[in-house]
């Protein structure tokens, strides 16, 4: 095996069996399903699942024709009564949790009563019925205009250039935020675990015996698809827990179901995720090698990370879908564009010359940053307990000879 | 074909100079002693040997050319600054740098336990490096310089912070290896090691190669740079002496480069009050090789022997 798989192997498996990596990728999950479990717990145990009764006085459900379920569970049965008082004999034996009246001047006036003892039916049951009076009001037309007016309305957002759709519902058009940060926390959380390889390289003063094994490239870019893999494994539980999630969430929340992630948003995700990580890993290798300890670099990177979020500070302006001067300086900006374009694509269309133009940049100060990494880390991995200043680190890219060093005679 | 040949390498540092136009070769099958004082450059010359640091000028040739990752895979390496990985474990941590080194994870384990049970470390291949002691840090690192059986071993300072039981053990691995016809490139500073060990020495000070030889042959050239003398009186201050040493009765008198040994018997007879007992000429210990040399060198002389190295290739 190449000695760079190696170097990765080892990262990831050291990585993974860690209990701090463990809590962190299986905690999130595990709160999770514990959070829905109580959800399902206070909801089922809740829930009543007798009978709905109701009164007809207005004679608009003659016709007795029920909603198509359109694949959805029907909370509970609806039961018809010919009169008020076996209803209310009905629900004061027990038999039914409530029942309503459809008042005789229902179509003047859409007066409904509802009565019940303690405790208000769910609202799942309320839509139940409310579903129940549309169809028969409409039991005239034919089914499918019947069931596209039980559907509701269907919004489209349509960028003014109508390049670009947005249709579904509110959770569609949140998701594209939430991936977003989804995907910048992936990429900040491998930088964490980057800039703690090679800090803990150091700490070790293993690096010595490294460098006569392999070289520091084949050193770097193993630590780095190590922890990238690393990353995508926390990612991928952490989706499928999402996943999983979305689909019991959506057997209870109605609002739930029928999301999608728009594809595009999906390739945007992808083309900048690992140039982002590439610069990420850069600039955290450069870190670990010029600082003396982890907790110095962890510092200095708490800062480095400001820069990444900054877009979550300009997210008023995002919102409003504008071609502002600051949010074109942010997507063009390497450490910003990733976070900027993910964040406006759901509301605006990004002017195509702007997504090439800071796909460009971001690679290639990715690509700078690896090649500024490789030689920080040659002068600066030796220097146990010393702190590499920036006018050395200056120097050091400026010179013309790869390999330098310290004094250590 | 000598194993490594450094040819007039130069390093600087910023405004120091760390190592100046240093040649030596180590053959196979050696034992080769890579001296100085603190700061004389050694380590320095090592990183350049292993490609570490490039020599400003200069060449270096490993196993007859330069080093790339096959001939890597034939070098170990022991630092100065010692270094495993403190949070894992003794064992696994072994087989990865033995599997850098080309070799694979099962012949690794295998050739493992051997070496774990002959340095005291079996026990302990649980454990956590960083729940280890120091000297068994120091054994695990050697461990790890030998697992993949390499033919060019490079020491630095092999027994520092060793107790005379784990020094003499480390003693007898060295002669072994060399039995074994690998070559050894060792820095120490611990002169009765070289004198017990080494073939061949260059003495580094200053960043210059000022020795370079047979460790026998340097000690009969040095014959006459040492004094012992038993008596009464005071033995400092004398002209042309650089150190004066009491070994139970006797006092070892290191003597300067070029100083005669009848001069400072004729300066001791003319102090009234110093009686002598025994004067002779010593055989040096290069323990006072060094210190002659070395002080020497510091006291302005520059180069001991007029050609800046005493060679005896």
């Amino acid at each position: 095996m190449p000695k760079m798989w190696l170097v990765a192997k080892h990262e990831y498996l050291t990585m993974v069996r860690r209990r701090s990596f463990l809590m962190g990728t299986l905690g999130l999950p595990a709160l999770a399903a514990v959070v829905l479990a109580i959800i399902i717990l206070v909801v089922s145990g809740n829930r009543d699942s007798r009978p709905v009764g109701y009164v007809d006085e207005s004679g608009i459900l003659a016709a007795g024709i029920y909603p198509s379920t359109m694949g959805r569970r029907q909370s509970v049965e609806l039961q018809i009564y010919p009169d008020h008082a076996t209803a209310r004999a009905a629900l004061e034996a027990g038999q039914i949790q409530a029942f309503y009246v459809l008042d005789a001047g229902y179509l003047e006036n859409q007066q409904v009563a509802l009565y019940y003892w303690d405790k208000q039916p769910s609202e799942s049951v309320q839509t139940q019925f409310d579903n129940l009076v549309r169809v028969n009001l409409l039991a005239n037309t034919p089914d499918a205009i019947r069931n596209r007016a039980l559907k509701g309305p269907d919004v489209t957002i349509r960028s003014a250039d109508g390049s670009r759709d947005i249709r579904g519902n509110f959770m569609a058009f949140v998701l594209p935020f939430v991936v977003g940060f989804f995907f910048m926390m992936a990429v900040m959380s491998s930088a964490g675990y980057l800039l703690e390889a090679v800090t803990t390289e150091k700490e070790n003063r293993t690096m010595e015996v490294m460098v006569t094994s392999l070289t520091p490239e084949q050193l770097i870019s193993g630590k780095a698809f190590g922890l990238i893999a690393v990353s995508l494994t926390q990612l991928l539980i952490w989706l499928l827990t999402i996943l999983l999630a979305l689909a019991i969430g959506a057997q209870f929340t109605p609002v739930l179901q029928g999301i999608w992630v728009p594809l595009t948003l999906l390739g945007i995700v992808i083309a900048y995720f690992f140039p982002a990580f590439v610069l990420v890993g850069g600039l955290m290798t450069a870190i670990g090698s010029a600082v003396t300890d982890t907790r110095q670099g962890q510092q200095i990177a708490g800062l480095l990370n400001l820069l990444f979020a900054l877009p979550f500070f300009f997210i008023i302006l995002i919102m409003e879908g504008t071609n502002n001067p600051i949010l074109v300086a942010l997507t063009l900006f390497p450490t910003t564009a990733f976070l900027t374009v993910a964040l406006r694509w759901s509301v605006t269309t990004v002017p195509l010359w702007q997504l090439a133009c800071s796909w460009v940049l971001l690679v290639a100060t990715a690509a700078f940053s690896v090649w500024a990494a490789a030689r920080i880390l040659r002068v600066g991995m030796l220097r146990y307990g010393q702190r590499l200043s920036l006018h050395a680190i200056i120097e050091t890219l400026r010179s013309r000879q790869h390999a330098g060093g310290t004094y250590h005679a | 074909m000598a194993t490594v040949t450094v040819s007039q390498i130069s390093k600087r540092f910023g405004d120091v100079q760390a190592v100046s136009d240093v040649s030596f070769e180590v053959h196979p099958g050696e034992i080769f002693g890579l001296l100085g004082p603190n700061g004389a450059g050694k380590t320095t010359t090592i990183r350049i040997v292993l490609d570490i640091f490039r020599a400003d000028r200069g060449e270096v040739t490993v196993f007859g050319g330069k080093l790339d990752e096959a001939s890597k895979n034939h070098i170990g390496y022991m630092p100065e600054e010692r270094g495993l990985y403190q949070d894992q474990k003794l064992e696994p941590t072994l087989v990865y740098l033995a599997t850098l080194k080309g070799l694979d994870s099962g012949t690794a384990r295998s050739r493992l336990a051997h070496w774990l049970e002959r340095l005291d470390l079996y026990e302990h291949r649980n454990k956590k490096v960083q729940e280890l002691s120091k000297g068994m840090q120091q054994k695990a690192q050697l461990i790890a310089t030998l697992l993949h059986d390499p033919d060019l071993i490079v020491v630095d300072e092999p027994f520092a912070g060793l107790d005379p039981v784990n020094t003499r053990l480390v003693n007898e691995i060295m002669e072994e290896q060399r039995q074994a016809g690998k070559t050894i490139l060792m820095s120490t500073h611990q002169m009765y090691q070289v004198e017990a060990l080494c073939n061949r020495i260059v003495l580094i000070n200053r960043g210059r190669a000022v020795l370079y030889g047979e460790v026998d042959q340097i000690r009969h050239d040095f014959a006459g740079n040492a004094i012992v003398v038993e008596g009464q009186g005071d033995f400092m201050g004398l002209p042309g002496v650089l150190e004066v040493r009491q070994q139970n009765s006797e006092w070892r008198l290191a003597l300067a480069p070029g100083a005669k040994p009848q001069e400072v018997l004729r300066a001791l007879a003319a102090r009234e009050e110093t009686r002598i007992e025994r004067f002779e000429i010593a055989e040096p210990s290069l323990d006072d090789i060094f210190v002659s040399v070395v002080k020497g060198d510091q006291a302005g002389s520059g180069h001991p022997h007029g050609e800046g190295v005493t060679g005896h290739a």
